[in-house]
């Protein structure tokens, strides 16, 4: 694994000139059934050369909602599409790098304000259609359209104006932006190009939200995706088949993907996604916890299990810092003034054992974490972030010096006083349908103990603990996890902004309330325009040292991706990022071919 | 006539206040559809405040109710925000598969509780009798959750039965006769699970009433008269006991039901289980309305039938409604 992603490092570094000379070492190439490709611009992927035909099966944690981009909310939705569209230029999910996709090239002005993008020649959708920059500027013409609602939109507006699309000639695409944009290409990743020919007439009409519904006839739906809808059975499963117009070869010019099938299966339950994984009704899994990872992993029959390091999930502890003015009751103005005390989260901070958390919550597959860049992001942790060790003096010298004293029960047990003489008593709210994060509430509920802390842990249904914590705002501290789409700091944004709806100890602030929180917004918005990725980095390291002095969020662990295979499979290469074993599906092929296709 | 009638009119109201008792619970569970959306970094607020306006979750509960209400008298069982659909093509799709589970495990379960009750009533205090009234007790405690998951893990370890869902991947490829084995093949496990479940519950009643009736005088006469014993357990001691178990027989429908809702998320089976389990942790609304009320509605023709079977089996009844 180490090796191969080692090579694609180097032999991307000038992909034009370097793919050309690649060597590679993989099995002959046996009879392709489709001729080899002339007078299309494909992109040519280095890498193993596999073997054609067969089906795929993986299992997804319930049903996609829809086929549409354009709508499409959820997690597994977003999944499916992922591999029936493509986008202009894509993010290598392993190298965490933008790469060409369907733009053959890009020019970004030296000003950083116009993006002139080259699309490849004699691209066509999976129904058959050609490409070409009408489509483009259809696409964003509807994921900018105020009555569309398209979660995309949101993406395309820069400093407050959206992006303007202009064709230059029938391939040939300039953006036109208000101001300069500090992730440059990486703002087309994820945007898919949708089919004009078969949504323009929706989107006249208003009819676009009902357009592309699972129960959508197979010939009336089209993407630039390696996959393209066969069949849909209600509740059961989804069926995807080859698009044979994909616009990827291998390095031997055999276009791809190399599966014949895509079976997504709908599987509600994630212990029964693992049985139907270990008796072989799927291929692939994903998105495993460590203990059924360690399960698996014990019992390899025909499968190996891969743990691909540490991910983008930070999960975290807040203290509720809002302020709801002269509404705040005595009891919650009381705890807020602990909250408030910056010496108060540090102990707090201090007194977590973040290893325990890692060994007992992750069975060690897993990341203690002091910042909010998560291990698994390779360019954008801050190495100098202090790693102050799991300190209970620590913790007591600095409660001390915020003026809070401890009392003695007649059990020898010690109570935390503040300076009022109150204990110090508060609750926890975790999500209730993550058992990861509940342990970890267990844990610093031990913790804090060792303090003289009182902590209760209020499990919570996930919907009521969002509206507790965004809405209501009623609650002391709440424990959550959140997973960053993309490696570039720009994707946890309306965290770091106090103006965020994420920025969630004081969420959707109309003024810093503190100047730290001001500093923050001031560096996140300065290298949001900055031109340069070193420029970017040390603003965005200055940003990470005030939130790791602050506080707010006291950072607890980063789970592993874990994921597994069927030894069958070819090219199996899981990565940090969404989807995290799909990523290169049209790479993925059946080592022995077509017999492993009929089970 | 006038049974059937009145009849008819309870289960329109149960229905009727069903649907009010769902709309309330569902209005009191914190959060909406769009909450979610708020913690994707990707969506702005504006996004999703008008969302909210466009689908009317702001406004007040009884107007709701009221435009539901009215949908539904039009055939339309309102809209899903997750699948931005109609709800009703996905509840169909579901509660199909939901009844052939309930229907197969109901017709199951009885024929098995049946011979075996009326089997126990005869040797009532016997020690086969004693046996299985500690079989019963034991299964009756196992909760189903633990039932299904028990039987997938025997279903993986055995590895000739597929662990979950309705059918194989190349189903559709299938030959008919090849398609209804591997549904049957599919249905075996959570069958089992469900009969399992309910089968203490019947068991247990129907040795009650069998057991009630055989010390009757007529029985005791018809013994007298050297009736064999087969003929004068099923003949006449089951049709007298079985007032009782028909009303079971309505109730029975409601708890294999309910248990089938959970099994089907444990198995996989695409009812209205998933769906209604997903819908209501992502507070998809009509999703979970439409749902409860298709549920409801099983419960409620399952209780019409029972009863119309009872006008059919007791006489009584038919004299009472009809004196009236």
């Amino acid at each position: 694994m180490k090796r191969v992603t080692a090579n694609l490092k180097c032999c991307w570094i000038c992909p034009t000139v370097l793919l050309s000379l690649f060597v590679f070492v993989g099995p002959p190439a046996i009879a392709f059934p489709q001729e080899k490709i002339t007078k299309e611009e494909l992109l040519v992927l280095p890498g193993e050369v596999g073997r054609p035909g067969g089906r795929l099966v993986v299992s997804l944690r319930g049903e996609p909602k829809t086929l549409n981009p354009l709508i499409a909310a959820d997690a597994r939705s977003r999944e499916v599409i992922g591999v029936m569209q493509a986008d202009l230029v894509h993010i290598n999910r392993a190298r965490q790098q933008t790469e060409p996709a369907l733009a053959k090239s890009w020019k970004i002005s030296p000003d950083g304000l116009s993006y002139t993008i080259v699309l490849r020649q004699g691209l066509k959708f999976s129904d058959g259609q050609p490409l070409d920059a009408d489509d483009v500027l259809f696409t964003f013409r509807v994921y900018l359209d105020e009555n569309v609602h398209a979660p995309q939109r949101d993406l395309l507006i820069v400093s407050g104006k959206p992006i303007t699309v202009r064709k230059a000639d029938a391939h040939t695409v300039v953006f036109q932006l208000a101001k300069t944009y500090g992730v440059g290409e990486r703002l087309f990743d994820g945007l898919a190009i949708l089919p004009r020919h078969l949504l323009e007439k929706p989107y006249q009409e208003g009819k676009l939200g009902q357009s592309g519904s699972l129960a959508t006839a197979a010939d009336q739906w089209a993407g630039l995706g390696p996959f393209r809808l066969k069949e849909y059975v209600a509740g059961q499963r989804l069926v995807l088949e080859r698009n044979p117009y994909y616009w990827k070869s291998d390095a031997q010019g055999n276009r791809l993907p190399y599966v014949d099938e895509l079976v997504f299966l709908f599987v509600p339950n994630a212990d029964a996604q693992v049985l139907k994984f270990q008796s072989g009704e799927t291929d692939m899994i994903s998105q495993l916890g460590a203990e059924n990872f360690s399960v698996l992993s014990r019992q390899q029959r025909g499968y190996t299990m891969t743990d691909a390091g540490p991910g983008l999930e930070y999960n975290f502890l807040f203290f509720n810092l809002n302020d709801a003015g002269e509404k705040t009751s005595p009891e919650m103005q009381r705890k807020q003034k602990w909250f408030r005390e910056v010496k108060f989260r540090q102990a707090v901070s201090a007194a977590v054992d973040r290893e325990a958390i890692v060994r007992l919550v992750y069975q060690g597959r897993g990341a203690a974490l002091w910042g909010l860049v998560a291990p698994g992001n390779r360019r954008w942790g801050n190495e100098k972030l202090p790693h102050p060790a799991w300190s209970f003096e620590r913790a007591r010298a600095l409660l001390k010096e915020a003026g809070f004293s401890w009392s003695n029960g007649p059990n020898g047990e010690s109570t935390l006083l503040d300076s009022d003489g109150k204990p110090v008593e508060f609750s926890i709210l975790t999500s209730s349908s993550n058992a990861d994060r509940a342990k970890m509430a267990a844990l610093m509920q031990d913790d804090l103990k060792q303090l003289g802390m009182r902590v209760q842990v209020v499990p919570l249904e996930s919907r009521s603990l969002l509206d507790r914590v965004t809405q209501s705002r009623d609650y002391d501290a709440c424990i959550m996890g959140i997973a960053s789409y993309d490696a570039d700091p720009n994707s946890d944004i309306s965290v770091w902004l106090s103006s965020g709806g994420l920025h969630l100890w004081n969420p959707s602030q109309a003024h810093p309330a503190t100047p730290w929180e001001a500093e923050i917004d001031r560096l996140i918005e300065e290298q949001m325009s900055a031109r340069t990725f070193e420029q970017r980095k040390k603003l965005y390291d200055r940003a990470q040292e005030i939130l790791a002095e602050n506080q707010p969020m006291i950072f607890l662990a980063s789970p592993n991706i874990l994921a597994g295979a069927k030894n069958s499979i070819g090219n199996f290469r899981p990565a940090v990022l969404e989807p995290y074993v799909l990523w290169n599906v049209e790479q993925l092929y059946l080592k022995n071919g077509t017999e492993n296709a009929t089970r | 006539m006038r049974y059937l009638v009145r009849r008819l009119g309870h289960a329109f109201f149960l229905l009727a206040g069903a649907s009010v008792l769902a709309f309330l619970f569902t209005a009191l569970a914190p959060g909406t559809y769009f909450d979610e959306m708020r913690l994707n970094p990707q969506i702005a607020p504006e996004t999703v405040a008008a969302l909210r306006a466009q689908y009317g979750v702001d406004k007040p509960l009884p107007l709701r109710y009221a435009s539901w209400l009215n949908s539904v008298l039009h055939g339309d069982m309102g809209f899903s925000f997750a699948y931005n659909g109609p709800v009703a093509p996905l509840l169909v799709v579901r509660a199909r598969n939901t009844l052939l589970l309930t229907i197969t495990s109901t017709l199951f379960a009885w024929a098995i509780a049946l011979p075996l009750g009326v089997w126990s009533a005869e040797r009532l205090g016997r020690l086969s009798d004693r046996l299985l009234s500690w079989g019963t007790a034991v299964l009756l405690v196992i909760p189903d959750l633990a039932l299904a998951l028990g039987l997938l893990i025997v279903a993986v370890r055995s590895g000739s039965f597929p662990t979950g869902g309705m059918a194989s991947v190349d189903f559709e490829t299938l030959s008919p006769a090849n398609k209804l084995r591997d549904l049957a093949l599919h249905m075996i496990l959570p069958v089992t699970a469900l009969v399992l479940s309910t089968l203490p519950l019947l068991v247990r009643h129907v040795r009650a009433s069998v057991a009630d009736v055989l010390d009757a005088p007529f029985l005791l006469a018809a013994l007298g008269h050297g009736i064999p014993k087969r003929t004068l357990l099923y003949r006449y001691a089951l049709p007298a006991a079985a007032n009782p178990l028909i009303s079971l027989f309505g109730f029975s429908i409601g708890v294999l039901l309910s248990g089938s809702l959970l099994i089907e998320v444990v198995m996989s089976w695409p009812g209205l289980g998933p769906l209604l389990l997903e819908a209501i942790l992502a507070r998809d609304l009509y999703v979970v309305i439409g749902g409860m009320l298709f549920s409801t509605f099983f419960l409620v023709g399952g209780n019409l039938f029972a009863d119309m079977l009872l006008y059919w089996a007791d006489p009584r009844i038919r004299a009472e409604s009809n004196a009236r």
